[in-house]
């Protein structure tokens, strides 16, 4: 009887809950994080997001975390790096010890807190000690020079990266726990034979498998990820597609893409007014996972900026000229009539013609106006006749 | 009941001959099923498409090697048909009309032709929308002699699944009728702007249109209204069926097939989704055209919309006169503007920009990675270079060492990751998250592929 209530118990438990996934996009721009420094200095930012990952995680013990950083350079994983650890359990080296390069950087960090992160709870910790030491390796590695170069954010990178994870995980999630392959695979679902039911697997991925949402954290300005335009647009496509929702909480700055995102994917978007209190934003407004969030009234934002970033010129733009075979933007009519990406020969008839259309009714006015006072003035007359 | 079965399969064989000639080319999609079909009720031998024959025996003694290259090589077609230059951008009107009669019930098609017609529906909305971004889309029914509003004209694909997916509780009933569903199409689709197709794409699955009129009136006035219509029948071919096909396309009734069995059904349902021809030659006067990229806003209190001067709270105002419309796409009632979401032009721009294939990695340069670069899963370890000719040649298409390599960043990938890259993000993970530093090893060349990436990725 026992057993009988216990592995009911157990199957109704791990039937109803599947853990959710979070992937934190932390933007690390330097230059924005200077400017954010009197208010809120990187570190402090880092403590109150270390903390909701806790929350994160202790709300069901099978949660996950990711944080990536997207950095002026480059985009990087904090938590989970599976480098080291991997690679020294397949190569068989006799001195390929586990502990030695992630325990390497970070004795600064390490040494000063040994003893209080004896007692921390170990999911805790390997979260904080990772994304700490990855994060001062990474800042470590930022020189001067290498920042001159650049003041914009990887967030399109960042964006693919958390997504790559989050298909893997999704993948290794329906392995585990025999849900089937073909719901873990909304990859293609126009494209999938017909034999796999693409209608109750959409009912599928939304209630049983893992939950993923992607937050991030936001600091750089727009016209930064303008350059990003059409990556952070297939990213956003992508997380449509899988019923990923993108939280944004945007600290400072407003970026247009990443409100596009939110609204498209269905997530939160926020932005600070007063950035100290990101602890408290991030606690209340980013902590409910898929599920919750049918029965809370979510804080979005009912504004959306839907600009676009032209090709020619990165510029952000709301009117803007598109082909009509590649559907490119342009911010102003081509010179010389080829489309830049597609080289199709363009007509500007339509609307970019208007201008010119007018102009020429203003000279058939004046030639009207000629013929006119040429009838009426004695002037003109004299030079048609010679 | 089997021979009920029997009988009936038995009728529409008839009509898979005569809808096979007729629609030429279109029935050698089905050719392997319908095989199965074919030898199942015992018919004749030469029918029977061979396709035991393309799969070779390993040297192992199994077939997987063969079947895992088959995969390979349909992922393959269709990563490669992606790269085809593709001419979008038409703005397209389009109303989807099911059957949802007694006869639907019919189990011809697995698991009934209902339940399969509202599948396929959902995945014709899905990739109606993929391949059409700013085209528009309603959905009507056909039930007890009447038409009925399934879902209205919108742009939201979502909208349309629901609507399509809360039909499954329901029970197909009654009898169809041709005139009430294309009477109601009209309706939806004459006031539409006349620079956008007029369609219609109905899913036919009886044999009969009991209607309260003369249908031909009906046609007549489709035609009119420049409205197309297309038809996908599940029993047989019905006269009325071509003849409304053929009059609303100028006389060119391919847009009328039978399907014979679900992949050709379904096969036949998705080439609806990809734009009809005669516009793409009034697009050869290619033009560029000025839009504006509106921002939604919400008032304090409701305010009339320009469009159809409802009073609403929100609404989208237009980039050039700020006149408010209520839903994109639309063209600026005061100023004439196109207004239209960006996120619909941009859902195509993975067409324009399609990622490049990622090459095998041959064992030589494999140990110069241990894990995917994207998702972190670790590769099989380099074996000793002894080994390495064993696994050669093993299947082709398949990576050695199961690594893929992007040509661009010189990153290894793992072959779900490659996938998931080129089949749903349209993103390559290392190229996006890296600056290439101009103090790197070869500074102008990688400086030029980022710039190039850009644009590309």
């Amino acid at each position: 009887m026992n057993t009988i209530d216990a592995t009911e118990h157990y199957e109704t438990s791990a039937h109803d809950r599947p853990p959710s996934l979070l992937t934190i996009i932390l933007d690390t721009n330097p230059h924005a994080w200077a400017l954010l420094s009197p208010t809120l200095p990187l570190s402090t930012a880092i403590a109150n997001i270390l903390v909701f990952i806790n929350a994160h995680l202790a709300s069901n013990y099978a949660n996950e975390v990711a944080v990536v950083s997207s950095h002026t350079s480059q985009a990087t994983w904090l938590y989970p790096v599976e480098k080291s650890p991997n690679s020294n359990s397949n190569n068989p080296d006799p001195d390929g010890d586990i502990p030695m390069p992630t325990q390497q950087p970070q004795p600064p960090s390490n040494t000063t807190t040994t003893t209080t992160n004896i007692n921390k709870y170990r999911p805790f910790r390997i979260v904080e000690e990772q994304v700490s030491s990855h994060l001062h390796n990474l800042m470590t590695q930022t020189t001067p020079s290498t920042l001159q170069s650049t003041t914009s954010t990887m967030m399109a990178g960042a964006l693919t990266l958390a997504l790559s994870h989050i298909n893997r995980r999704t993948l290794a999630w329906n392995e585990a726990h025999g849900g089937d392959i073909d719901t873990s695979n909304p990859n293609d679902p126009s494209s999938t034979t017909s034999t796999s039911t693409s209608s109750s697997n959409t009912k599928g991925t939304a209630e049983s498998t893992l939950q993923s949402r992607i937050l991030i954290l936001s600091v750089s300005s727009s016209t930064g990820s303008a350059h990003q335009y059409i990556p952070i647009m297939n990213a956003i496509f992508a997380c449509q597609r899988l019923h990923i929702p993108i939280d944004v909480c945007k600290v400072s700055g407003d970026a247009v893409f990443l409100q596009q995102a939110s609204d498209a994917t269905k997530g939160v978007y926020m932005a600070l007014d007063e950035p100290k209190g990101l602890l408290q934003y991030l606690m209340m407004a980013f902590l409910p996972d898929q599920r919750s969030r049918r029965h809370l009234v979510l804080p979005t934002r009912v504004d959306v900026d839907f600009r676009a970033a032209c090709f020619c010129h990165r510029r952000v733009v709301d009117v803007g000229f598109v082909c009509s075979i590649c559907l490119s933007i342009f911010c102003e009519p081509l010179g010389d009539g080829v489309c830049l990406t597609c080289g199709t020969r363009l007509d500007v008839s339509d609307y970019g013609a208007k201008p010119a259309v007018v102009a020429r009714k203003k000279k058939k006015k004046k030639v009207k106006g000629n013929g006119v006072s040429a009838a009426g003035t004695p002037t003109p007359t004299p030079t048609p006749g010679p | 009941m089997v021979e009920s079965d029997e009988e009936y399969t038995g009728e529409i064989s008839e009509d898979e001959d005569e809808s096979n000639i007729l629609s030429g080319s279109r029935g050698d999609t089905a050719g392997t099923s319908r095989s199965k079909r074919r030898k199942h009720r015992g018919g004749a031998e030469w029918e029977v498409s061979r396709t035991w024959e393309t799969l070779v025996e390993g040297a192992d003694g199994t077939i997987s090697s063969t079947v895992e290259g088959l995969l390979e090589a349909g992922k393959r077609k269709r990563l490669l048909r992606d790269t085809t230059p593709l001419q979008r951008g038409i703005i397209r009107h389009l109303i989807l009309i099911i059957d949802l009669s007694q006869s639907m019930t019919e189990k011809d098609l697995r698991p009934t032709r209902y339940l399969l017609s509202l599948r396929y529906a959902q995945e014709f909305v899905r990739e109606f929308f993929e391949q059409n971004p700013i085209s528009q889309l309603g959905v009507l029914g056909l039930k007890d002699g009447l038409a009925v509003r399934v879902s209205d004209m919108s742009g939201n694909p979502t909208e349309h699944i629901s609507a399509i997916q809360s039909l499954r509780d329901q029970d197909p009933k009654g009898l169809p009728s041709l005139q009430n569903g294309f009477e109601m199409a009209r309706g939806a689709l004459f006031h539409t702007p006349s620079h956008g197709t007029r369609e219609i794409f109905v899913i036919f699955g009886s044999l009969l249109s009991s209607d309260p009129g003369d249908i031909h009136q009906t046609i007549t006035t489709l035609i009119n209204d420049k409205i197309r219509v297309g038809i996908v029948g599940l029993a047989a071919q019905v006269a009325i069926c071509r003849e409304i096909c053929g009059k609303t396309n100028g006389g060119d009734d391919t847009t009328y097939g039978v399907a014979l069995n679900e992949q050709h059904f379904r096969d036949l349902v998705m080439s609806v989704t990809t734009p009809p021809a005669t516009y793409s030659q009034k697009q050869s006067t290619s033009s560029l055209l000025m839009m504006g990229f509106p921002s939604r806003t919400v008032e304090a209190y409701p305010s009339l919309c320009a469009c159809h001067s409802k009073p609403s709270r929100g609404g989208y105002l237009c980039s050039r006169c700020n006149s408010k419309v209520c839903g994109l796409p639309a063209e600026c009632p005061s100023c004439g503007l196109t207004l239209i979401l960006s996120t619909h032009l941009a859902r195509s721009y993975h067409h324009l920009f399609p990622l490049m294939n990622w090459v095998e990695v041959s064992w030589q340069h494999a140990s110069r990675s241990s894990v995917c670069f994207a998702c972190g899963i670790s590769f099989p370890p380099v074996p000793p270079k002894e080994q390495w000719h064993i696994s050669e040649g093993q299947a082709k298409g398949m990576s050695v060492s199961s690594r893929y390599e992007c040509t661009v960043c010189k990153n290894h990938f793992c072959i779900d990751c490659d996938l998931f890259a080129h089949e749903v993000v349209h993103n390559c993970p290392g190229c996006q998250s890296k600056v290439i530093i101009p103090t790197s090893s070869e500074p102008s060349q990688n400086h030029e592929a980022l710039d190039r990436m850009d644009t590309s990725a």
